[in-house]
């Protein structure tokens, strides 16, 4: 090796300046005559608006056998009204610049439209012709349903989703709609007709339990007058709120590989449940599980990624799956990546090694310290968009939290020390209870997995 | 109805431009609406530049970039730019590699002395470990992202039927296990010296800056690295402007349906035409009012998806992108028809006001989208600035896309978008992957 000098010259690691105060917007509220909630927070500049509907239809209200009706109804929504056909509808969007996405989760059916400021009045009305008057044709139905059918043929073959289908099937109870696919599988989604997407719209979908968020530059709109006039003109009777049941699950720990011959990686996911984000330990759990695996310097891919080279990245997270205003929701908690066929047993086994060598230990401060700057730091440039202010508070809504709730974790992560987030992540994630779901190659990795102490070992055909 | 107003009717980005006495390009943009600060860099290497046998090399580069430099400890580049509060990464493509940093306004200085320090001194730190382990790292990253998902080669497999033979963009910035296992740490310290030079880069800072003060760091922290000429520039990627006859490449492999790619020799990117081809991909398949999800997918219900891309490339020809996976029992030939019908029908007719409309105004909506952050601003300043020589056109872009006419859009679809000017990749199942679909779908657990 040549002796090498740079030719530049150095100066010392700058200092930082002074930083700008910076906090998490705070939304405004109204209600609309027909009982509809708004939300609305003006991001002067940012030009392309965002707007969340929520509607109360959780895919634990999908009647029995009929899973997957909650997704067709979802995706109907944008195709055709009481004047315009499917074709015409699409058109009428793309010609305004927007687009409409909706899709349908375990807490409810989500609605997003995106739309330049100038067009924001065009969005509306079709965004409440949508949600108003949809003409459920029964041809698109159908079409949608075959599309449906068509998809999870193409999500069984895909790793990652699989994994997760696994996973969620293992963890909860069968009688749980947790433990079945969010979209469907062939069997439901083939009962699934206009008649029931009809009802399934007759029954859930009303202003009055709805909720709508407006994110973006809206200097100059009259806002209360533009919505009493597009998505003022939504009626529907009066309903409760749905609650949502308990989550139960058995987490102890077991490994199920879903054999899939010839793959040359293994897909995993590694997974239980605990408290969602009313919990008090909340934000403690983000900043730990943020130092165990929230990006390439987390104690995850230190090892796996950035000493053994096993993965392109592991990532540990939180989410919440079904939450109540009583705080008895609860989160998926998970770490998920992908690691070459033969570094499978080895980066299992260095993966519980890193988490009891953290349960023993506990974080340092200086990785509590780069967490909390890095977790708070960013928020600026995370919320710079009007997109993601609009889906953060409907996440908000949509888990009864709030209004100020992630301003305020951004003050509790400032705030907390090193043993308040090693106690958080430790009880987050204990070795001994947690299932494994492997993709990959059964053959190969199998009586290696089952080595390791882990938990039982099932193996499943894919 | 009545039509929609314009969507933006700002004047543009406002923009200065400097030249450090080495090379170095910067182009500097204020913007005051959020306490955050991008920065850019772009060095005109891509997968373009590589040669035979090193294929890959330009984006392992790239990951060696975050391994250390002389006063920057093994990841301490990823360690100081979140313990600030910022975001960082860096991507490789054909033509060219970009480094990025958002930083909060107060932590900007940092990550201009962070770039500068991999610019002028990464070979100090650079060593075996990074490199064996990086390799690593991308031949997994290569795993997960292509070899281990269903169609996951396609986009390989297209290019190189699109660029035949020696052609510089015949393979993908991923690169192949074999190329990847064989470069050498000497490999990579040549790739540096070769490419990785002041005046080989644009730097583009934008967000909440006070000018006279970043350009004040700029100097003070880049202006010492040396100028060097060592630079080979990409081998020719001329091609005619079509292909004169149709390539086809017939995979047959565990997918969960049928498929049908294709790749079409279009106009190169930075020219009117390519603007006329961008509107007619998107008239023929971009999103549920286009023609071909129209046809294929709502009214002949023999696909699952159907859309058109467009890869815009300055060095070479850019290509149009189709991908149809079907539904059901439909054949590849249906779909083929179906597409060309299509196809020919639009080269005949164009567009309808009302189609070139709706694509201007999406084309305008994923415009705002790029330019709605920091971010994405300083990305564009670099890319027009590296590819076109002008960080100003940045300005121009939108108004070149909506001046284009409807008898442009034709043209270039009449001359472009035929069968004896494409490369098609054909998928077809094996004949045992649909029943054990099948079979799978009753296993839930």
């Amino acid at each position: 090796m040549s002796a090498y000098v740079p030719a530049m010259t150095f100066h010392p690691q700058p200092e930082p300046g002074t930083p700008t105060p910076w906090a998490f917007p705070a939304p405004d509220r109204l209600a609309l005559a027909n009982g509809l909630t708004v939300l609305h927070c003006d991001r002067p500049g940012q030009q392309l608006v965002a707007i969340e509907v929520l509607l109360d239809a959780p895919l634990a209200a999908e009647p029995e056998g009929l899973d997957g009706v909650a997704t067709i109804l979802a995706r109907a929504l944008s195709e055709g009204t009481d004047t315009l056909t499917a074709e015409e509808f699409a058109g009428e969007l793309e010609r305004a610049g927007a687009t409409l996405d909706a899709h349908a989760d375990h807490p409810c059916i989500r609605v997003i439209l995106e739309v330049p400021a100038s067009r924001l009045e065009r969005g509306l009305t079709l965004l409440a012709d949508a949600l108003r008057a949809p003409a459920l044709p029964a041809d698109e139905i159908e079409r949608l349903v075959a599309n449906r059918l068509d998809e999870i043929v193409h999500e069984q073959a895909n790793p990652a989703r699989r994994a997760a289908k696994a996973l969620y099937a293992d963890l909860f109870a069968a009688a749980d709609r947790l433990s079945r696919p969010r979209s469907g599988t062939a069997e439901t989604v083939k009962g699934i007709d206009r008649a029931a997407v009809q009802a399934f719209y007759a029954a859930h979908v009303r202003p009055t339990t709805a909720t709508l968020v407006v994110v973006g530059d809206l200097t100059g709109v009259d806002l209360p007058a533009m919505l009493e006039s597009t998505l003022g003109r939504w009626t529907g009777e009066k309903a409760e709120p749905s609650t949502a049941a308990a989550v139960t699950a058995d987490d102890r720990g077991r490994v199920i590989i879903v054999d899939r011959p010839g793959s040359v990686q293994t897909q995993v996911l590694i997974g239980r449940i605990g408290p969602d984000r009313h919990d008090p330990d909340w934000a403690a759990q983000i900043l730990g599980t943020y130092c165990l695996g929230g990006t390439l310097t987390s104690r995850l891919d230190k090892v796996l990624r950035e000493e053994k080279g096993y993965t392109y990245g592991v990532r540990a997270f939180a989410q919440p799956l079904r939450s109540n205003a009583d705080g008895s929701g609860r989160a998926l908690l998970a770490i998920s990546g992908s690691v070459d066929t033969a570094s499978t047993a080895p980066a299992l086994a260095d993966t519980w090694t890193i988490l009891r060598t953290l349960a023993a230990e506990g974080l340092t401060d200086s990785e509590r310290e780069e967490a909390v700057q890095f977790l708070v730091g960013v928020a600026p440039l995370k919320y710079e968009t009007a997109g993601s202010v609009a889906a953060t508070l409907a996440d908000q809504v949509e888990q009864h939290l709030p209004d100020d709730y992630q301003a305020e974790v951004y003050r509790l992560l400032a705030a907390l020390d090193t043993a308040a987030a090693t106690e958080a992540v430790v009880a987050a994630f204990p070795p001994e209870r947690l299932v494994t779901v492997l993709v990959g190659d059964a053959s190969v990795i199998a009586d290696e997995v089952k080595e390791l102490g882990i938990g039982e070992v099932t193996v499943v055909a894919n | 109805m009545a039509n929609p107003a314009p969507a933006s009717d700002n004047g543009g980005i406002a923009i200065t431009e400097h030249r450090l006495a080495n090379g170095l390009r910067v182009v500097l943009s204020e913007d005051h609406l959020t306490p955050v600060a991008a920065v850019c860099l772009w060095y005109d290497v891509g997968s373009r530049h590589e040669v035979k046998g090193r294929t890959g090399l330009a984006h392992l580069f790239e990951h060696l970039m975050f391994q250390g430099s002389a006063n920057v400890s093994n990841n301490g580049h990823f360690e100081l730019v979140q313990g600030a509060g910022g975001s960082l990464n860096g991507t490789t493509s054909f033509e060219r590699t970009n480094y990025f940093e958002t930083m909060p306004t107060h932590q900007l200085e940092l990550a201009l002395w962070l770039e500068a320090d991999r610019m002028g001194s990464l070979l100090a730190a650079l060593d075996d470990a990074s490199m064996e382990n990086q390799r690593d790292v991308v031949k997994n990253e290569r795993r997960q992202r292509y070899d281990n998902v269903p169609y996951g080669t396609a986009f390989e497999k297209l290019t190189a039927l699109s660029f035949p033979g020696e052609h510089p963009y015949h393979h993908t910035p991923i690169g192949s296990m074999a190329d990847l296992d064989a470069a050498t740490l000497e490999d990579a310290r040549t790739f540096f010296r070769t490419y990785y030079a002041p005046n080989n880069a644009v730097l583009s800072v934008v967000g909440d800056i006070d000018p006279e003060q970043t350009i004040a760091w700029v100097e003070k922290y880049f202006g010492s690295i040396p100028a060097h000429d060592g630079k080979q520039p990409p081998r020719d990627g001329t091609l005619p402007e079509t292909m004169g006859q149709e390539v086809r490449e017939l995979i047959e492999e565990e997918v969960p349906s049928r498929a049908l790619m294709a790749a079409y020799r279009l106009p190169h990117d930075g020219s009117r035409e390519a603007d006329a081809a961008d509107l007619a991909l998107t008239v023929l398949g971009s999103g549920e009012s286009s023609r071909l999800y129209n046809r294929l997918v709502r009214r002949d219900r023999t696909a699952v998806s159907a859309g058109f891309g467009l890869l815009r490339l300055a060095g070479a020809p850019s290509l149009g992108w189709l991908d149809v996976k079907t539904s059901g029992e439909a054949t590849i030939q249906q779909i083929e028809l179906a597409v060309d019908e299509e196809l020919a029908r639009f080269a005949t007719d164009g567009p309808t006001a009302e189609e070139l409309e709706r694509a201007q105004a999406q084309i305008e909506r994923e415009w705002l989208d790029r330019l709605t952050t920091v971010a994405g601003r300083a990305d564009e300043l670099c890319r027009y600035a590296v590819l076109f020589g002008d960080p100003k056109l940045v300005n121009s872009a939108l108004g070149k896309v909506l001046d284009v006419t409807a008898e442009e859009v034709k043209a270039v679809a009449a001359a472009r978008l035929r069968p004896d000017n494409r490369a098609v990749l054909v998928y077809e199942p094996l004949p045992d992957t649909a029943a054990a679909n099948d079979a799978a779908e009753e296993d839930a657990a």
